[in-house]
């Protein structure tokens, strides 16, 4: 289990629901959100996020069935279960796709940086 | 702030998905041949049969190749899930209309990945995927070649005996040139 001790957290992204950090000693990543701390290696974080954007937000709103509005994500990656109301959905989303673009960003300008235009 | 996106891959997101696209198309194109080369066993073109199971395994063989390349280049290699195989065809000619088709099929998916990864300007994966491209042309022109067998030979009388003892004999100009 990954703890934040021997961490060194770069702030990737942040919202009024959540923190995504980056360790730049460790190559992972830590989610924060409800309160609660998840690591991700890198290929299990772009994993997790695809996950996120697969849940069906309208099968959920439209069906009446009980428990229907309540997406379950158990990546075997991690030890926590997120248990996801709609809206949940819709913060983590926005959370994890704010990350992502900062992470393609951050690429880019590495990317410029080393082939700098002459 | 460290680059970890590249450090795992230097693979985009966009040419990873058209791999594993590729990935599966190329798995298909396998399971199809197979059951192509099951049913001319079946039907008594036992050439044909040997032919295509040889087809089959090149097409898995393809498929490896790209599949081994993304986990190599630190990207995410997805097995396959195969569904919906023809089990049954119209005709023998039928069989090859079928195999011409599914190679067009590749050769436009291949072209299309060449094009994206230009455009990304990934220049490793287009140098990879000139392997296909080069390929795709030889497998266009056997399966045309075969396809005009049919009309060459003609399928009355013993024209299919004919025509089956043909296929595996086609080969592609270059290769046919080194013999």
């Amino acid at each position: 289990m990954q703890g934040k001790k021997n961490c060194q957290l770069v702030e990737v992204f942040k919202t009024e629901q959540g923190i995504v950090y980056q360790c730049n000693r460790q190559n992972m990543f830590c989610l924060e959100f409800s309160g609660v701390s998840s690591f991700f290696k890198i290929t299990d974080f772009l994993d997790f996020i695809k996950k996120v954007n697969k849940i069906d937000i309208e099968a959920m709103a439209s069906s009446t069935s009980p428990g229907s509005d309540i997406a379950i994500l158990m990546p075997h990656y991690t030890e926590r279960c997120f248990v996801l109301t709609m809206t949940d959905v819709l913060k983590l989303r926005e959370l994890l796709s704010g990350a992502k673009f900062m992470l393609q960003l951050n690429s880019m300008i590495f990317q410029c940086l080393s082939n700098p235009v002459s | 702030m460290k680059d970890l996106l590249r450090l795992r891959t230097s693979l985009t997101e966009e040419i990873e998905a058209l791999l594993n696209e590729q990935i599966k198309i190329e798995a298909y194109s396998s399971a199809v041949y197979l059951a192509m080369s099951s049913w001319c066993n079946r039907n008594g073109y036992d050439n044909s049969a040997s032919y295509l199971e040889k087809q089959s395994y090149e097409e898995r063989e393809h498929m490896m190749k790209i599949f081994r390349f993304v986990n190599d280049m630190g990207g995410r290699a997805v097995s396959p899930e195969i569904t919906n195989i023809p089990q049954e065809f119209e005709s023998f000619r039928g069989v090859f209309e079928l195999a011409l088709q599914q190679e067009i099929h590749v050769s436009s998916k291949i072209n299309n990945i060449a094009d994206r990864c230009f455009k990304a300007k990934d220049y490793m994966t287009f140098q990879f995927i000139q392997w296909f491209l080069k390929e795709q042309i030889e497998e266009e022109y056997v399966a045309r070649r075969i396809l005009e067998l049919f009309d060459v030979i003609g399928e009355e009388g013993t024209g299919r005996w004919q025509i089956d003892k043909n296929i595996p004999k086609v080969t592609y100009g270059e290769e046919a040139g080194e013999e």
